[in-house]
């Protein structure tokens, strides 16, 4: 494999954590939950204490929000976005290009400029504490570290559009096909 | 409309114009109002950020999908469908019928048309096409067409959304969807009944009798899980969202353990598979969501309130607008930006008319399905032209004497809000 290839395979496989942890984690959260009507369970077997389980609910959105940007900073491919294609799909190869070179630099430039303020945005996030996360992680998580990956997505995909819209440049673009 | 919402609305409008991703389109459109309006773009991915951090709801939406790909993965589509035709295959028109009946059942677990389509879809019509009993178009097109019921019944992902931007109850909504999603199969089968008479589709071999038994036994934990579901979320058993869990949950131990069709390898491809989907729809919630925050910022729908009722709309004249509307949106736009964008605009005067939203949100999310099989841009066409390479001129062909009945039946839902909330009457909904 290329390195290119198992650093895809890898992202691939990190989105595919998520989303076994995420199912994983509800399926606890359900058993722990049933598990507490039976008397004296958490007394005997402290593993099956429910509240040792109040972080289950938080920990589901943090892997869904990571898992949306993390996706598609990496797994998403151009194909799989909900488009409007069909004026894209009508026009001459020649001006479908300079769609692409458009649609991208706005996408590129749009997105890497807002890393600066939205970081500013999130500083005082720096402070705030998790509702239940400490639980899991230990003390030290706060909310930027959780919302830490939106900053991931931004720089990525505005590199990733750059990138396309180079392409487009140099190479021009695929001829589109309507996938599933 | 002021100058920063216009430009928000051009660069939007612009951007998805010109085949940008309909959520990244949103985002820079948000980020050109927010910097037109002095406030600063940071506050976009703050209100995207909690937003997405806060809606507990919207984690049923991977683990539905998680679902469905499993099912479609493992052996249990295949079962369902051998179970059908030895019921309903008999008859004339049959595997027509099958096809619809497969439908109900499957989207009892699904919640998501398109899966429906791509999955059970595929191999029916196979079956249907396979000796040539029946055009091709015309199993692409009823195969299609009974694919739109699978977000109706419950599960729905599309409900799911609608609750969100609407705050109704998700189980009252489920429950609105069940009679709905069995009428629009009852019309789609009196539909085939006639044109299979009149066409005069050649009949199946019956199943023999004696084999109902043994296929109803190999599908039976199949047949289990719309009834799992279904008690598990009325029967206060979980949540609707750990419903989702239960149902893929159920689904990997069929399909691995009990009918033993799933590999690992298989496993791995159906995750990053989910996650894509996931991923994909999970960010045009996030636009959704600031669109949405710029929307109210604007007070459009307020506004919009004020000047229905100023022109004094009976609500029947609105319903009946909002669902033209709808339709002729669902012609360019896909379900998830009409439910999560377009809807929210609608609700306060829905609000203010007196309409139910409950029974709003089901035709509503009606409505969109319909929008996915409405030549020419239907989502639901394309997927299926995509996985059977069936051209989609025979299936836009053959598609509207059924698109004909579901519009019927559409407008007779949308008339009578008592056939959608009898049934969440009877479990104790007050509303409406």
């Amino acid at each position: 494999m290329t390195p290119l290839a198992t650093l895809r395979t890898l992202a691939q496989a990190v989105a595919a954590a998520f989303m076994a942890l995420m199912f994983l984690t509800f399926v606890l959260q359900i058993a722990v939950r049933y598990l507490a009507r039976v008397e004296g369970l958490a007394q005997a077997v402290p593993l099956f204490d429910p509240s040792r389980y109040g972080w289950t609910l938080e920990f589901c959105l943090l892997l869904w929000v990571w898992l949306v940007f993390w996706g598609n900073a990496f797994v998403v491919r151009p194909r799989d976005h909900v488009t409007f294609d069909i004026l894209y799909l009508a026009v001459r190869p020649s001006v479908r290009r300079w769609f692409a070179i458009i649609a991208g630099l706005a996408i590129c430039i749009g997105l890497i400029v807002s890393i600066g303020p939205t970081w500013e945005k999130f500083h005082i996030l720096r402070l705030k504490k998790t509702a239940t996360l400490s639980q899991v992680f230990g003390d030290w998580i706060r909310m930027r570290d959780i919302y830490s990956v939106y900053f991931l997505f931004l720089a990525v995909v505005g590199a990733r559009y750059g990138w396309a819209v180079w392409r487009a440049f140099r190479h021009g673009v695929d001829d589109p096909e309507h996938g599933a | 409309m002021t100058f920063e919402f216009a430009i928000c609305l051009a660069v939007m409008f612009g951007l998805a114009g010109i085949g940008a991703p309909i959520a990244y389109a949103i985002l820079i459109g948000a980020f050109a109002y927010l910097a037109a309006a002095g406030q600063g773009i940071g506050i976009a991915g703050k209100v995207l950020m909690d937003g997405m951090y806060n809606s507990f709801i919207l984690l049923a939406v991977p683990l539905f999908i998680v679902a469905a790909n499993i099912m479609n993965a493992g052996t249990i589509s295949d079962r369902l469908l051998s179970f059908c035709v030895a019921l309903v295959g008999r008859f004339r028109g049959g595997l027509g019928h099958v096809n619809v009946v497969a439908s109900l059942i499957f989207s009892g677990m699904s919640g998501s048309a398109v899966a429906d389509a791509a999955g059970i879809g595929k191999i029916i019509i196979q079956m249907m096409t396979k000796t040539g009993q029946y055009p091709r178009g015309y199993a692409a097109a009823i195969t299609a067409a009974s694919a739109t019921i699978g977000p109706i019944i419950p599960p729905s992902i599309p409900m799911v959304l609608y609750a969100l931007v609407s705050n109704t109850s998700i189980g009252y909504l489920f429950l609105g969807g069940i009679v709905p999603g069995l009428i629009m199969g009852v019309v789609l089968m009196a539909m085939n009944a006639v044109l299979a008479r009149r066409r005069g589709f050649a009949l199946e071999a019956p199943v023999p009798l004696a084999e109902l038994p043994r296929r109803t036994a190999n599908a039976f934990p199949a047949l289990l899980m719309p009834a799992i579901l279904l008690y598990g979320i009325y029967g206060g058993v979980t949540t609707p969202t750990e419903a989702a869990a239960v149902a893929a949950f159920y689904a990997l131990v069929l399909s691995a353990l009990f009918y033993r069709a799933l590999s690992l390898r298989a496993l791995f491809d159906i995750l990053v598979d989910s996650a894509r989907s996931s991923a994909a729809v999970g960010l045009v919630i996030g636009g959704a969501l600031i669109l949405n925050y710029v929307v109210a910022s604007e007070n459009i729908p307020g506004l919009l309130a004020v000047h229905l009722t100023g022109l004094d709309v009976s609500p029947v004249g609105f319903m009946l607008g909002v669902m033209l509307v709808l339709l002729v949106l669902g012609c360019v736009l896909d379900a998830t930006t009409i439910i999560l964008v377009i809807i929210p605009l609608f609700l306060p005067a829905a609000r203010e008319l007196g309409i139910d939203l409950v029974h709003f949100g089901v035709v509503a999310v009606i409505n969109c399905m319909i929008g996915l099989i409405t030549p020419p841009y239907g989502i639901l066409l394309f997927v299926i032209n995509a996985v059977t390479r069936i051209p989609l001129s025979e299936i836009i062909g053959e598609i509207w004497p059924f698109l004909g009945v579901l519009l019927i039946a559409l407008l007779w839902l949308a008339l009578a809000p008592g056939v959608v909330l009898w049934l969440p009457r009877m479990f104790g909904y007050a509303g409406g």
